[in-house]
């Protein structure tokens, strides 16, 4: 008897947690974030722009037909005191409940990024449901504007800049990065600068072929901060050097013109590199040694020189280090000159280098860095020259 | 005797690692990182230091008074009464750090995976579980331990490892100067009085099947935990620089959220959602056991079972009242529990051990 009462008291008991979990959220039930967007309005409001899945358009894969009309994402704006303040408002309008889990991109209009943009991302930091691992994006017009863009690769923009920011092909960070670049003393933050480019596409298929502008997004490049604010932007060549200064991502392609025929290009393939920042300081002033190191496999020849010849290769790779030397030259004078912040992680090698000399400078750390020498010197070396030693189409 | 189960040594450390590493493995990283930042490793290999000598302390303490726990051998030292006195003390500080534990174990549920849940209800159902293990003695939920422990450590390991392309060593430097001996000597008090609750060695001594391997346990237990949260911590600094690591409630959570391998191994929180809800669930009933069987010994009962059920309701309720928010609970962990865990880790046992060597060996057995 007091067997069957306990098993019947624990099958009672088990029911209540079998149930599932007290906050469950069924699939269904969820709006799923792709990207967020965040801008300011002129009275100095929150507006938070949301780009939500609408599951059954990107289920439907190809067969949707209507690609370029029908949008397989609903993009829905709000104002709110604050992030959340917002979301609360969008909540009434929005029928499923918002999910942040699944955010890949959050991007900061530039009026937001220059009113100073700690107080933004604290929720995205807070919050258990958004990810760090989001990429963070500066535009320079409206957040809004990119998350309504379109995508022809995937199925919404969110995705497609995900992706590019994904590949790297210039600078992209994430919410991670972008705050321990904010919490540090001795850099400034940099964030991927996006921005709209019109395209036409065909609507439609073959059959009624019919041209229709649409606006996609395109990374153009860095958004650079002096501590929380946005100072400015930094353009693709730029933002080249700034990657080579700060040892990141040093592939990419480099072109030099021809030795001996003027307006033909040769185009070397850098395939890896090392940056080293030695940072020097003799009581008074700070200078930094940096030295580049960039290894590249020649992959395009537009003129005929020979490169089995050592003279010649040397040249190029004289060239090469050249080539790299003035982009680097071009994002310092940006940088140093005209920004005055130091987004290049100098002030960190500093503080590794001199932790003693540090807390004297810190506190102007931009000031010092701003007035700093910077010697470059640059190694290049051609490893490899595709499948060819010389043109195959190359005449006796 | 109460509690008939005898213990090898092997599943003693596997106990005692237990019984520190979950909570501290989730909230020790934070409060280091405030105070030692980079060099929080330094400050972790001194609690080491700290931990091993409170260890010896606690353990030559029981090895005198073999087949005797704590509760029993302070009669020994101090007299009938005042070793009453004493051993309720002990009783109540075990019951007090449990419900500090179980407010950890639901804060952290409630904080990063279920915001809606009431507290509560995670703690019932893991003092239900705990109180289960507790009632069928001590060798049931050392064998479950014997399981758990090893995929425990199997997934810190895994979440550390995946992180590795994402770490940047250069993090940790400058080393020392920044921070100085003062503020890693800080940092250092609070993981000591984490790694001191080896002192329930106190109460475990008797149950070993090799008593005097006891030394061996508790160095060993010790120094594994320590291992292993020096190694996560340099990879918490590493991941976040010393900065930006400071602000977080649960770094270990943050580290997780990080891992994505080719943008398809990821979302790996339910790794760390295992390694709290086992280790939270043996470190409990290894205090739960600990206060009930002190409680049974000192009322002198021929069984500790029907204490478990009172012993475990103070401790459920005792872990509601004690803190109105997660912030109390961490400001508590950071600064006012350590004297009072420091008198019962280190000041008592002292004063016991100096106590009982001025009365010379003990001759006859109880």
């Amino acid at each position: 008897m007091k067997k069957l009462l306990s098993c019947l008291l624990l099958l009672i008991f088990m029911a209540g947690i079998l149930s599932g979990c007290w906050s469950r959220k069924e699939l269904s039930e969820l709006a799923i974030v792709l990207g967020a967007g965040i801008d300011r309005t002129p009275d100095g409001q929150v507006m938070l722009t949301l780009q939500l899945a609408k599951p059954s358009t990107i289920t439907g894969g190809w067969g949707g037909g209507a690609r370029g009309i029908e949008p397989s994402a609903w993009v829905v704006s709000g104002t709110g005191k604050t992030v959340l303040d917002a979301q609360k408002r969008l909540a009434t309008r929005i029928s499923r409940s918002i999910y942040w889990a699944h955010s890949a991109i959050l991007v900061f209009g530039e009026e937001a990024a220059r009113y100073g943009i700690r107080r933004y991302i604290d929720f995205f930091l807070r919050s258990p449901y958004s990810r760090e691992t989001m990429w963070i994006m500066v535009t320079n017009g409206e957040a809004k504007d990119i998350l309504e863009a379109y995508s022809e690769m995937e199925n919404t923009s969110a995705q497609d800049i995900a992706n590019l920011a994904r590949s790297r092909t210039g600078y992209s960070v994430n919410l991670k990065d972008f705050t321990i670049m904010l919490a540090n003393q001795g850099t400034n933050p940099i964030a991927s600068r996006i921005d709209l480019i019109d395209y036409s596409i065909n609507s439609g298929g073959l059959t009624r072929a019919k041209s229709v502008m649409q606006k996609g997004a395109i990374l153009t490049g860095t958004a650079v901060f002096h501590d929380e604010t946005l100072a400015g932007f930094l353009d693709e060549s730029e933002t080249q050097g700034l990657l080579w200064l700060r040892g990141e991502t040093l592939k990419g392609i480099i072109s030099v013109s021809s030795l001996t025929e003027p307006g033909k290009e040769m185009s070397i393939n850098i395939i890896r590199g090392a940056t080293e920042v030695q940072p020097q300081y003799d009581g008074e002033s700070v200078w930094f040694d940096v030295k580049i190191v960039i290894e590249g496999d020649l992959w395009e020849q537009q003129s005929g020189e020979e490169i089995m010849e050592r003279q010649v290769r040397k040249a190029i790779e004289e060239e090469m280090a050249g080539e790299v030397e003035d982009k680097v030259r071009l994002a310092l004078e940006k940088v140093q000159g005209e920004y005055k912040v130091d987004i290049l992680n100098f002030g960190e090698s500093f503080h590794r280098k001199y932790p003693k000399v540090w807390p004297k400078l810190k506190d102007s750390w931009d000031e010092v860095f701003a007035g700093s020498g910077v010697n470059i010197t640059v190694e290049a070396h051609l490893r490899r020259s595709g499948l060819e030693t010389k043109r195959t189409s190359e005449k006796e | 005797m109460l509690e008939g189960g005898k213990i090898s040594s092997r599943q003693a450390i596997f106990l005692m690692v237990s019984m520190v590493l979950p909570t501290a493995f989730l909230f020790m990283a934070a409060v280091i990182a405030h105070l030692a930042k980079q060099d929080g490793w330094i400050s972790l290999l001194l609690a080491v230091l700290v931990a091993l000598l409170i260890a010896w302390l606690v353990v030559s303490l029981s090895l005198r008074f073999p087949g005797q726990t704590i509760f029993q051998f302070v009669e020994v030292i101090l007299g009938r009464w005042p070793g009453k006195v004493v051993a309720f003390l002990y009783i109540w500080w075990l019951i007090h750090v449990n419900a500090e534990i179980l407010r950890q174990f639901g804060s952290f549920m409630v904080s990063a995976f279920m915001p809606e849940t009431p507290i509560i209800v995670f703690e019932i159902l893991v003092m239900v579980i705990a109180a289960y293990a507790v009632r069928n003695g001590l060798e049931v939920f050392t064998r479950a331990n014997e399981i758990l422990l090893p995929i425990i450590l199997v997934m810190v390991f895994i979440i550390n490892i995946l992180l590795i392309p994402e770490l940047n060593l250069k993090r940790l430097l400058p080393v020392y100067i920044d921070n100085g001996a003062v503020s890693i000597i800080k940092g250092a008090i609070i993981p000591s009085v984490w790694f001191g609750e080896i002192v329930v060695m106190a109460v475990l001594i008797p149950y070993l099947n090799k008593a005097k391997e006891a030394y061996r346990v508790a160095a060993s237990a010790t120094l594994i935990t320590g291992s292993i949260l020096i190694f996560s911590y340099v990879n918490s600094m590493a991941l976040y620089g010393p900065e930006a690591a400071d602000g977080w409630i649960f770094p270990s959570l943050n580290k997780v959220r990080m891992v994505n391998i080719a943008n398809f191994l990821e979302r790996l929180e339910a790794l760390i959602m295992f390694v709290w809800v086992a280790g939270g669930m043996v470190k409990i009933s290894i205090f739960y056991w600990a206060a009930v069987l002190g409680s049974a010994q000192w009322l002198e009962l021929k069984d500790y079972k029907p204490l478990v059920l009172p012993v475990g309701v103070i401790i459920l309720a005792l872990s509601i009242m004690a803190h109105e928010s997660i912030l109390g609970l961490y400001t508590f962990l950071a600064t006012s529990a350590l004297p009072f865990w420091i008198v019962f880790q280190a000041c008592i046992p002292l004063l016991l051990l100096i106590a009982a060597m001025l009365r010379g060996p003990r001759k006859t057995r109880h």
